[in-house]
């Protein structure tokens, strides 16, 4: 069948670099050490330049907050320099770029010129949600296209049948909005209005997303400016030779990383809880086999596709977040781009949600996506904790708990986005040292959650409060940083819509390393009805100022309240509707009763420690006045909890023969396949049944 | 000769062995998972993440229908080498399996 007018299932294999070619080898041949150094900084710098562009002219949520990703791709579509924080699009980005090689470039009714620009944000090419927008346009330079410049960046809204981009109750991609593969929207330095005018009229929120797409469009029109300065200055051949050799540089630089690591398999099976609109079990069975100078990851034994329910992911969405560890974590040190996939094979089954096919719907995919980045964060701790512990880190907060919104804003401006809190999360605890609280989003980690009052200039929102949230890390020898905890009170408009995204409600999205606990379990509390706005009118101290006096001392508000998921479809809030969401903290790190009482008694008296865990957690005895370590008191409590530890434990053998008699109930595990081995025939007697 | 393998975990190469690093204890042959030589425990989910909610499906706590709390512990010290969260009954992780041939290798110990 010819794939003219489908989905091109051959260029999205295309992660790694395309093949050298003859021109490439010779011109990188040519190129001086020196003039490399200096190239691979200026070019940092202009990507860097663009990155910055890109989020001051935005205006969605993520755009103005840092989800940027801004490069320079080769002739060929490889990503060869980039500027971001948010690693999945140094490879993901590529595709379409790859897609608009193949199939537009010497196409005669499309082709590529200076002054064009493309846009793009099927997820298929994307790899990650048709909320991640994307735009490019190319360089030609004395006849010859020597590169693409683009910017990818989450546009909160991209027109499903839900608003924000990740539509809960999607039964098909259909149901998704808006899929773009490449498409020329502009020429001669001029976009189209007519095809602008169908994309803002295909989505809720038009202003946002044509200021979103002029960013692109500008930050990538500068970049051309300092690349045509570049190549004016040092030559054509040269400008191709230093871009190629900064893949086969990072390619030959990963390999060496990796050869320097334990051969071995590590493995962390990771469990979602929610397909979207109900909760279920979900398993991503991760295995990290690393021998000699490859790493490969296997995803044989997770759970089946789903037909018509929206956690499924590409794997080309799995390899993205997979390069957000290798990115930011093994190959911190390199730069930024697909040359870092010479090192890494990888293995999916075929019937799976991890490597979605055909129609069905992908757009909660990140949930997915980072549930399985944090297997690799959990693997990678494993796998380098012998050669580099600096490298074993526990997980960042995992469970997105993003608020979904829609509707008119104050200002009577049609609006649909998302909130920024998930720029707030807590880090993971690591060797020697605590994770930091509210460090930002690990896969997104140039981001930022912005103002309160940004956002409530231009959102209809007060906010009741929001800082730390004292409950939400996971604890241990060195505890994940905090999280935050924040209110909504819908302001000044009738109403508005209100939904969430995320996953971590029943089964705990972060989890801790070498012994560290979990981040606990995230919900949204609701309040429809609400007396907020007559109790902070009257000032009333009782009102909660933060999510851990919310839960811990109570609060006078009334109204119908609710707890729900953090994956909940949006629906109607009034003005004086009240919306409560901790976005948490990051996984725990090492026995929790070998962590430093002085730093529990630092993090009580900071207020990011509860008493009930210092006490029952750490073991940890302080005077309840003046929290005075009492150093004695604590060492018995200790000693008494290690042993309380072996009275209660059971040797593997026999605990292990009790354990497997248990499973989930059935009702949980529509999705999951067979229990407890997804790929295992269907025996019509599982233990669920 | 001991290598460090995690924060919790030597192996001792000659003798090919996991070992606590807290103590020294022996738990079992580092050919296998090292788990096997631990003792181990399910901790009650509202002991380990206590619930700030009254009588709510929602209340920090993890749902015991979806998941459970084991914790894996050096049988000489008490250490808590690893913990695993899985769905009740779910077959413990085989989270480390390292080339034992190749670490005697890089190490220079003989085979």
């Amino acid at each position: 069948m010819s794939i003219k007018y489908g989905r091109d299932t051959e260029v999205v294999h295309r992660l790694r670099p395309e093949p050298v070619t003859a021109r490439e080898q010779a011109a990188q041949a040519a190129v001086a050490d020196l003039d490399f150094e200096i190239f691979q900084h200026k070019m940092q710098m202009i990507a860097l330049e663009g990155k910055e562009t890109t989020m001051k002219l935005g205006a969605s949520t993520a755009m103005r907050w840092g989800d940027v990703a801004f490069g320079v791709y080769t002739a060929q579509g490889d990503l060869a320099i980039c500027a971001t924080g948010i690693y999945h699009h140094a490879v993901l980005s590529q595709l379409p770029v790859k897609y608009l090689v193949k199939h537009l470039k010497d196409d005669p009714s499309v082709g590529v010129r200076n002054g064009d620009s493309f846009f793009y944000n099927d997820p298929f090419y994307g790899g990650v949600h048709n909320a991640d927008m994307g735009l490019c346009v190319p360089v030609i330079v004395d006849g010859e296209l020597v590169c693409f410049i683009g910017a990818a960046v989450h546009t909160g809204e991209a027109g499903g049948s839900e608003p924000g981009g990740m539509v809960n109750g999607a039964k098909s991609r259909y149901d998704e909005g808006l899929l773009v593969p490449p498409i020329k929207v502009g020429e001669n330095f001029t976009l189209k209005e007519d095809l602008l005018a169908m994309l803002a009229t295909m989505t809720r929120d038009p202003r946002t997303m044509i200021l979103d797409l002029k960013a692109r469009l500008a930050a990538a029109r500068i970049a051309e400016r300092r690349v045509r300065d570049l190549i004016a200055d040092k030559g054509v051949a040269f400008f191709v030779g230093a871009l190629r050799k900064v893949l086969t540089v990072t390619g030959a630089a990963a390999r060496r990383k990796v050869a320097a690591l334990n051969d071995g398999v590590y493995r962390q099976p990771r469990f979602l809880d929610t397909v979207g609109p109900e909760s279920q079990l979900l398993k991503i069975n991760l295995a990290v086999e690393k021998k000699g100078e490859r790493i490969t990851l296997v995803l044989d034994g997770s759970s089946p596709l789903l037909p018509d329910r929206p956690l499924n992911t590409y794997f080309q969405g799995i390899i993205g977040l997979a390069m957000v560890y290798f990115c930011g974590w093994l190959f911190h040190d390199l730069p930024a781009n697909n040359g870092l996939l010479e090192a890494i094979d990888w293995r999916f089954p075929e019937d799976s949600f991890v490597n979605a096919k055909g129609d069905v719907p992908v757009s909660y995919a990140p949930a997915t996506q980072v549930a399985f980045t944090q297997g690799m964060f959990m693997a990678g701790a494993r796998m380098t904790y012998a050669t580099d512990p600096s490298r074993a880190v526990g997980a960042w907060y995992t469970g997105f708990a993003v608020t979904v919104f829609a509707g008119l804003n104050q200002w009577g401006e049609p609006m649909a986005d998302i909130t920024p809190e998930i720029n707030a999360t807590g880090a993971g605890g690591r060797p020697g040292r605590d994770g930091v609280d509210c460090a930002g989003a690990f896969f997104a980690t140039m981001s930022d959650c912005g103002d309160v009052e940004s956002t409530e200039s231009d959102r209809p929102f007060l906010y009741l409060f929001r800082n730390f949230f004292d409950n939400s890390y996971g604890h241990g020898k060195h505890r994940g940083g905090s999280g935050v905890g924040f209110g909504l009170k819908v302001h000044g408009v009738p109403w508005v819509v209100l939904g969430g995204m995320g996953f971590g409600s029943h089964f705990p999205a972060t989890l801790g390393i070498f012994g560290g606990r979990a981040a606990p379990p995230a919900f949204v509390q609701t309040v429809h009805g609400s007396n907020a706005g007559t109790l902070l009118r009257d000032a009333d101290p009782r009102l909660p100022n933060s999510m851990g006096a919310l839960y811990g001392r109570g609060t006078p508000e009334e109204g119908q309240r609710g707890y729900g998921n953090l994956a909940a479809p949006p629906s109607p809030f009034s003005e004086g509707d009240t919306y409560y969401v901790p976005v948490t903290g990051g996984a725990g790190y090492g026995d929790p009763l070998q962590r430093d009482p002085a730093a529990v008694v630092r993090d009580l008296r900071a207020g990011r420690c509860t008493v009930q865990a210092a006490r029952d957690v750490y073991r940890v005895v302080v005077d309840p006045h003046t929290l005075h370590l009492d150093e004695a008191a604590t060492e018995a409590a200790r000693t008494q909890a290690r042993q309380d530890r072996l009275r209660r434990a059971k040797p593997y053998a026999a605990f292990e023969r009790e354990w497997e008699r248990q499973s989930p109930p059935a009702a949980i595990l529509r999705y999951y396949g067979a229990f407890p081995d997804p790929a295992a025939p269907a025996t019509g007697q599982d233990r669920a049944a | 000769m001991k290598v460090r393998i995690t924060e919790n975990l030597d192996i001792d190469l000659p003798r090919e062995t996991w070992c606590c690093h807290a103590c020294g204890h022996e738990l079992t042959s580092a050919r296998a998972a090292y788990k096997t030589g631990c003792v181990v425990a399910e901790v009650p989910l509202a002991e380990a993440h206590p619930p700030l909610v009254e009588g709510q499906a929602y209340s920090f706590t993890p749902d015991a229908d979806f998941c459970r709390l084991l914790e894996f512990y050096c049988p000489g010290c008490g250490t808590l080498i690893e913990n695993e969260y899985l769905p009740p009954g779910h077959p413990i992780t085989h989270d480390i399996e390292l080339d034992i041939d190749a670490l005697k290798a890089r190490h220079g110990v003989a085979g």
